[in-house]
């Protein structure tokens, strides 16, 4: 694993005219960063996330992996790189078993059986699913879907991970624990969540979004705890913070 | 559990079944799948008249049930509609060929009728030789064996994938008739003035979901040849398997043995 930094350079995006989801859009991510993107419903967080895998490439703007431009012919290279972890397990995945779909981008970069098995083997530890290695995905509870979806990205051994709202289904044991995994990772991970909690656990920055904009960018603990600012953007402060005052 | 449930959960456990860690699912996919096409074609060449010929390949599906320990009744549950069917096709020969081809004392069997036979067997036993395949290999095995046979890939992904689709369209068809039940409660089926909006957005959902799984198979370097995993090299016994059933079906489909063997005792 290398460590490489993300640069974005004034993304706007829309589906449809008139309707933009992201406008000017603009911010480096570097190596070590933990990057929690917050926003109520709709701002585009998701789209933000999808963008920068290269998931749509109708977009304005500029967006840098290593210095490499994200485009058409530069896709494969940089999905190399990255890890995504969707907000719906069932579109992650699709093989029929655990072990089957952790081994899926292993086999597709053409690694050895016997390294594919030690790496299928090591992120199955690392999110404490080695009992679920030969189950069936329909029969896996939410949560459970939700670590093997987080197990398939670890197999890759990425350089840079983004999760969308990762926390959603979780346990507070499972909680905790991809607290712990996403803390040992040190190289860039941007999570996008409305868990603020988990957000201030896990970040050392954030990006508050509105209305498809950055409104702050700048120091985890410094806007989750500015409650005047995260109100006027239809957030509100974390739980965590709310017994501490009360 | 509901129709669609059952379905659901059918799909899966014949999927369940291939991955056994029994002896025959650990034979490899590619003489699973060529003594199947070899034992179809052998059975659907017999001559329609040739009820007795065609008995003997029913040695087939019997022994291998018994050596891959697959149950006959999980068999004809799953197999259910589609054994009727196959049962149906030849159901108006004896109306059409009164062609006297055998007589057993006083009764004359006509070639309709026998013609009828041999049309319900090559059926039955061609969906039973496809059933031991599926139930004993695994969907990955199965188009892994296509692509040692040089199929083209395009057409084996486009197969895994309507597999993987008849899946979530199902998941996608659950959620929509759930949601529908339980704000129609007492109702029995869904009412036909909401069909079209529900078959719309079924479509629309499932394309998404499908959209969805084939983003995420691109995000993991998926570049149009799906990764079948590597099955085990084919041992001695794969070999010696495939040589003994080539034989045996050989031998039945070119030598009349039940009558060679009836005859010893008369």
């Amino acid at each position: 694993m290398s460590h490489i930094h993300v640069a974005v350079e004034n993304l706007s995006f829309s589906y449809e005219k008139n309707e933009p989801i992201l406008q000017n859009v603009s911010f480096f991510a570097g190596e070590n960063d933990a990057i929690g993107i917050v926003g109520h419903n709709g701002v585009g967080k998701s789209t933000l996330l999808k963008l920068l895998v290269g998931l749509d490439l109708r977009f304005e703007g500029s967006i840098r992996v290593e210095e490499i431009p994200l485009e058409q012919n530069t896709l494969n290279k940089i999905r190399e790189k990255i890890g995504y972890v969707f907000q719906d397990s069932d579109s992650q995945l699709f093989m029929t078993t655990v072990e089957e779909d952790v081994a899926f981008a292993p086999r597709n970069y053409g690694l050895p059986e016997a390294e594919v098995q030690r790496r299928v083997t090591a992120a199955l530890e690392k999110v404490h699913i080695e009992h679920l290695r030969h189950k069936a995905i329909y029969k896996l509870s939410g949560g459970e879907k939700k670590l093997a979806s987080i197990a398939t990205i670890l197999s890759m051994t990425p350089d840079v991970i983004l999760m969308d709202e990762p926390s959603v289904a979780l346990d507070p044991k499972n909680r905790r624990n991809l607290i712990h995994i996403l803390n040992e990772f040190d190289h860039l991970k941007i999570i996008a969540s409305h868990d603020l909690d988990f957000i201030l656990d896990t970040c050392n920055r954030v990006i508050l979004m509105n209305q498809g904009k950055i409104i702050a960018d700048g120091d985890a603990k410094e806007i989750l705890t500015n409650e005047k600012l995260l109100n006027e953007n239809g957030l509100e402060l974390p739980l965590s913070l709310y017994k501490s005052d009360n | 559990m509901s129709k669609i449930n059952r379905a659901i959960y059918e799909l899966q456990s014949i999927d369940a079944t291939a991955k056994q860690n029994r002896w025959m699912n650990q034979i490899h996919p590619l003489v699973k799948l060529i003594l199947t096409i070899y034992y179809i074609v052998l059975t659907v060449s017999f001559h329609k008249y040739d009820v007795e010929g065609l008995l003997g390949m029913c040695i087939y599906p019997m022994v291998v049930f018994i050596i891959g320990d697959l149950k006959w009744k999980d068999a004809l549950y799953r197999l259910r509609i589609v054994l009727p069917l196959v049962c149906i096709v030849g159901i108006f020969n004896p109306f059409f060929d009164h062609r006297v081809v055998a007589t057993f004392g006083s009764v004359q069997v006509w070639g309709g009728v026998c013609s009828m036979i041999t049309l319900m067997l090559k059926g039955i036993l061609t969906v039973f030789a496809s059933y031991i395949l599926i139930a004993t290999t695994s969907i990955e095995g199965i188009c892994y064996a296509f692509r040692l046979l040089h199929v083209p890939k395009i057409m084996v992904t486009q197969f895994l994938l309507i597999y993987r689709y008849i899946t979530l369209l199902l998941t996608e068809t659950k959620r929509i008739t759930q949601a529908y039940a339980l704000r129609a409660p007492g109702q029995k089926g869904i009412h036909y003035k909401v069909w079209g909006s529900l078959v719309g957005q079924l479509l629309l959902r499932s394309m998404d979901r499908a959209d969805d799984v084939y983003e995420s198979m691109c995000l993991r370097g998926f570049n149009g040849e799906f990764p079948f995993g590597k099955p085990k090299k084919s041992a001695g016994g794969d070999v010696a398997y495939f040589i003994f059933w080539v034989i045996v079906l050989f031998v039945i489909r070119t030598y009349p043995v039940f009558r060679l063997v009836g005859g010893l005792f008369v």
